[in-house]
């Protein structure tokens, strides 16, 4: 029935632009909200340079920190079914659920001074509560689920076949995992890595109850908009966006055809 | 040579059990069996892949048992190829050779990769990625890949059964070619009883997780020697029913007997009585238009119900109360002008009745 295939395609088509629309134009009304010569100034504001530096560099530690714990945990979750495998696929994902203030006041009562980890871990001379750390374990708590399932469903895309293939051809597990695995993974792996990367930039709940000073990018804009009212706070906003972008743009690159 | 001693596999809720078997040096063993009867399982076992709960694996007198898949020295190809996806196949087929430990090969491996590219016909497509093969050509890399590190041993998982028949039929002969010029012990994994006619020196039948009978593919499809080997293999017609001795006999050995099964009374040459199935190979059964009993003891009335061909070959398929099924020369049956519906005489010797 061509008539009715025709109207439910024509639906379906305008349900799917309202909701394009509505994602698209905010974003591109702040865009073009600020004069070239505002950008030009915002990106002279040391405060703000400070600040996106300050946020590359404390979500690519959050995000190598999750690497480093989360690859081997996204394999074994992909890979080898041992008791306990759904609790902990569970538990990892908790975070997504979280409101993030909650999250970052479970964070400041398990690291803060108080605490008893927080306690040994100042000892040492780790301070995470208005501190960088602080931020650090902020953005790990909310990003790592992100690299963990991101990396998990690379990993099972791969036929675990095609690593005992590599066995009976010499390779030991580890060999068979290095030359066999993760280069069929690795664009997987490093997707799920930029995209937990770009959730740890975006994260504003748990960091401004962990540590609001010093800020971070999102932070800034923030303080700038409660401090100075929109105008000032847009600049900033836009250099975020365009950040934001660009992450988005090398994510779709790195994807697998068959996936995009 | 491989050799396996009582092994038992458990995987999930399956067991795999008590397989005795040995595969001379050089031999070509094939493991049939329908699917989910443990063939897999078995190979994987052979391999290191699986787990073994009680057993030994033997391999050129040596003991591998709890060797890991990667200090075994053997090939193992695929039912789905399993090729890497992410390399050329050149690199696919170059991938373990000087890589395996006690197997350390000085020679140039690109002249390793050409001798096989060459052997296998695939030499035009070293240079192409693995994507856009067709089932024939990752088959053949496959296997060249396999065999690339000069493995002892192959192990085939139904290796043929992803491609067309025609390139299966030419990919059969070139794997015996292959397995008698490099001398590799072999044991490939089959559904197909056929397959094991072509290429096997020695089958074993699988069933529900243990061997059912091994042997000579000819002794195993001459001799079944259960109902389910008999089905399995396509000896011809198989039919449950119950002995009745009918001489006193001189005590031990054979006697003859009455085979009730149905609504067909056979005369039988038995060995003991009760329960029993009747195995009555297609070849063994004699038609003829007009009644002539000859020397044969069982003759009985039936209809043609329909003709298959199969080459020279034609299997009529006859209803005499129960089905039944003949192997006629496609010659004779076109003599006979056999069709469907037409009477026929239907008869076989006692002794071509194999009681299992």
């Amino acid at each position: 029935m061509p008539v009715r295939s025709l109207v439910s395609r024509v639906v379906l088509a305008a349900l799917g632009a309202c909701l394009v629309l509505f994602i698209v134009g905010p974003l591109l009304r702040l865009l073009f909200f600020a004069s070239p010569e505002s950008l030009g100034a915002a990106l002279r504001d040391t405060e703000l340079r400070d600040s996106i530096v300050l946020t590359v560099f404390t979500a690519s530690l959050a995000t190598l920190i999750a690497a480093l714990f989360g690859v081997p945990l996204a394999y074994l979750l992909a890979r080898r079914n041992f008791p306990g495998r759904r609790l902990v696929q569970g538990l990892i994902e908790l975070p997504v659920v979280v409101p993030h203030p909650v999250a970052g006041i479970a964070l400041l009562l398990f690291l803060g001074r108080r605490s008893e980890v927080g306690g040994a871990l100042a000892h040492l001379g780790l301070e995470f509560v208005s501190h960088v750390p602080g931020i650090v374990a902020a953005m790990l708590f909310v990003s790592a689920p992100i690299l963990v399932s991101g990396a998990r469903e690379a990993f099972r895309g791969v036929d675990p076949q095609l690593e005992r293939v590599a066995r009976t051809l010499g390779d030991t597990g580890w060999g068979a995992f290095r030359r066999v695995t993760l280069p069929l993974a690795g664009r997987g792996v490093l997707a799920g890595s930029i995209l937990a990367w770009s959730r740890s930039v975006s994260e504003f709940g748990s960091i401004v109850i962990l540590t609001y000073n010093p800020k971070v990018a999102s932070i800034y804009i923030f303080d700038r908009f409660t401090a100075y009212g929109l105008q000032a706070a847009v600049p900033a906003a836009v250099i975020l966006l365009l950040v934001a972008l660009t992450v988005l743009v090398v994510i779709r690159v790195l994807q697998p055809e068959e996936r995009r | 040579m491989i050799r396996l001693e009582n092994l038992h596999v458990r995987v999930g809720t399956f067991d795999l059990r008590d397989i005795t078997l040995e595969v001379p040096k050089g031999g070509y063993a094939l493991i049939i069996g329908p699917t989910g009867s443990g063939k897999t399982t078995l190979l994987e076992a052979v391999a290191g892949h699986a787990r073994l709960k009680a057993g030994r694996v033997f391999m050129h007198d040596d003991e591998v048992t709890n060797l890991p898949p990667e200090q075994r020295g053997l090939g193992f190809v695929y039912q789905q190829y399993h090729l890497f996806p992410h390399l050329s196949v050149r690199d696919n087929i170059g991938y373990g050779i000087g890589r395996a430990r006690g197997r350390r090969d000085r020679s140039d491996p690109g002249a390793r990769i050409a001798e096989l590219a060459d052997m296998l016909a695939i030499g035009a497509l070293l240079d192409r990625q693995v994507r856009g093969l067709s089932g024939g050509e990752q088959q053949r890399v496959a296997l060249a890949r396999a065999l690339a590190p000069r493995p002892s041993i192959l192990l085939l998982d139904e290796p043929f059964a992803a491609v067309d028949p025609a390139t299966r039929q030419v990919l059969r002969r070139e794997l015996r070619e292959l397995h008698e010029r490099e001398g590799i012990t072999t044991l490939q994994v089959t559904h197909d009883f056929d397959e094991a006619l072509r290429l096997g020196d020695l089958v074993a039948v699988l069933a529900e997780g243990r061997i059912a009978q091994s042997g000579t593919p000819e002794e195993v499809f001459r001799y079944p020697n259960s109902a389910f080997v008999a089905r399995f293999v396509g000896t011809g017609n198989v039919i449950a029913g119950v002995v009745e001795r009918t001489d006193p006999g001189n005590g031990a050995g054979s006697f003859r007997g009455t085979f009730r099964g149905g609504s067909l009374v056979l005369d039988v040459v038995a060995e003991r009585e009760g329960p029993i199935h009747a195995v009555i190979r297609p070849e063994d059964i004699v038609l003829s238009l007009t009644h002539h009993p000859g020397s044969a003891r069982n003759h009985m009335d039936g209809k043609v119900v329909r003709l298959e061909r199969i080459g020279p070959v034609t299997l009529v398929h006859l209803e005499v109360g129960r089905p039944l099924i003949a192997s006629l020369t496609t010659q004779s049956v076109e003599e006979m002008e056999l069709k469907a519906g037409k009477p026929v005489m239907v008869a076989f010797k006692a002794t071509a009745i194999l009681l299992v």
